[in-house]
């Protein structure tokens, strides 16, 4: 279990030595696409805690959710309507769903055990 | 079941190393972002033409100094400096002697005189004196006489004489920077042909010869070939006397 934490360190200690900079008109991209990332990470700990893991959603949803919401963003910029926030939203939304949901499976877990 | 959740958490990791990834690009993307700009479009416009002016000038200054560098260098290579300095340099040889010079000039030859009546066989002491009667003094009366008149360079039997030269009699010799050297006695002298020719006359030189038995064969040459000094010369004993305002 510990060893996705150690690989967000690992890929922090990467990403500050790589020194790659995004500029700035493209650094809302890349926020949402993390965004995205981070929700994805969250929806694979819950569905791995509720025993639903399946490594094919995991993947896809991460790359796809990456992907499209940036896409999303890019279009958003591209007609003139800020499509990047509703996508900040739901991902958002879904992100505090996800954390309570593992909260509380975290939770009642703990409180099986004692 | 072992094998697939270490699979679960390979993967988890990899997900969570590409976010950290990304997470690490945007936290350095924003630590220090580029100051926005608060100035209006008409000021931003106005610097941007200073700016632009003041890079114009820039570039005519690099032009500038291009130009005076290449000028610079140019006459380093090629230039009035240099040349004039050469120019001094020659100058300074030929009047020291350390070149050979050529021009029209004089050649002058002391020559036994040829006696019409046999020399009295009883004066001995004459008779042994005549061969070598030049003496240092005639070579250094004669050359005196040329430079007086005139002369800008003088050789004795291929000897140049410069400020330093000694004529002097060695024995029977006579040497000339302790270079001996034997009749018949040729001074060659660049100068006015006509001018020395006549000092010459003028001096009695032939006459004065004449009392040691000699005779003095004065001859005019358009091209005449004096050559140059040819002893190393060591500067000793020797400074040149620093003047204010020089350097």
């Amino acid at each position: 279990m510990w060893l996705p934490v150690l690989g967000l360190v690992l890929g922090i200690a990467v990403g500050l030595l790589l020194d790659w900079r995004v500029p700035q008109e493209y650094s809302s991209y890349l926020s949402i696409a993390l965004l995205a990332g981070l929700d994805t990470i969250f929806g694979g700990i819950r569905s791995y805690l509720e025993r639903t893991f399946n490594v094919r959603i995991f993947m896809s949803g991460f790359f796809f959710n990456i992907l499209f919401a940036a896409g999303l963003a890019f279009l958003g910029a591209f007609l003139g309507i800020d499509l990047y926030l509703a996508a900040i939203v739901a991902f958002g939304v879904r992100l505090f769903n996800n954390l309570a949901v593992i909260r509380r499976i975290i939770l009642s877990k703990w409180i099986n055990q004692g | 079941m072992i094998t697939k959740n270490r699979k679960i958490t390979f993967i988890l990791s990899l997900i969570s190393a590409i976010i950290g990834i990304m997470f690490a690009i945007q936290l350095k993307s924003n630590m220090n972002p580029v100051p926005n700009e608060s100035r209006s479009i008409a000021e931003l416009r106005s610097s941007l033409q200073k700016e632009l002016e003041k890079h114009k000038g820039l570039l005519a200054d690099i032009s500038k100094y291009n130009l005076l560098f290449y000028q610079y260098e140019s006459s380093l290579n090629e230039g009035d400096s240099v040349s004039v300095m050469k120019e001094e340099l020659a100058r300074a040889k030929r009047m020291a002697g350390m070149v050979g010079l050529e021009g029209e000039g004089t050649v002058v030859r002391i020559q036994d005189a040829v006696i019409p009546e046999p020399p009295p066989l009883s004066d001995l002491e004459e008779h042994s004196y005549i061969p070598n009667a030049v003496i240092d003094e005639d070579l250094r009366w004669l050359s005196n006489i040329l430079f007086a008149n005139g002369a800008k360079a003088i050789s004795i039997n291929g000897h140049r004489i410069i400020a330093t030269t000694a004529i002097r009699n060695v024995g029977e010799d006579i040497q000339i920077d302790t270079k001996t050297i034997r009749p018949p006695y040729e001074i060659k002298a660049l100068g006015d042909p006509d001018v020395l020719i006549s000092g010459l006359k003028l001096e009695g030189a032939e006459e004065n010869l004449k009392l040691a038995g000699k005779q003095l064969i004065i001859e005019k040459h358009d091209k005449l070939l004096i050559p140059a000094y040819t002893d190393a010369r060591v500067i000793r004993f020797m400074k040149p006397v620093k003047t204010k305002g020089e350097s």
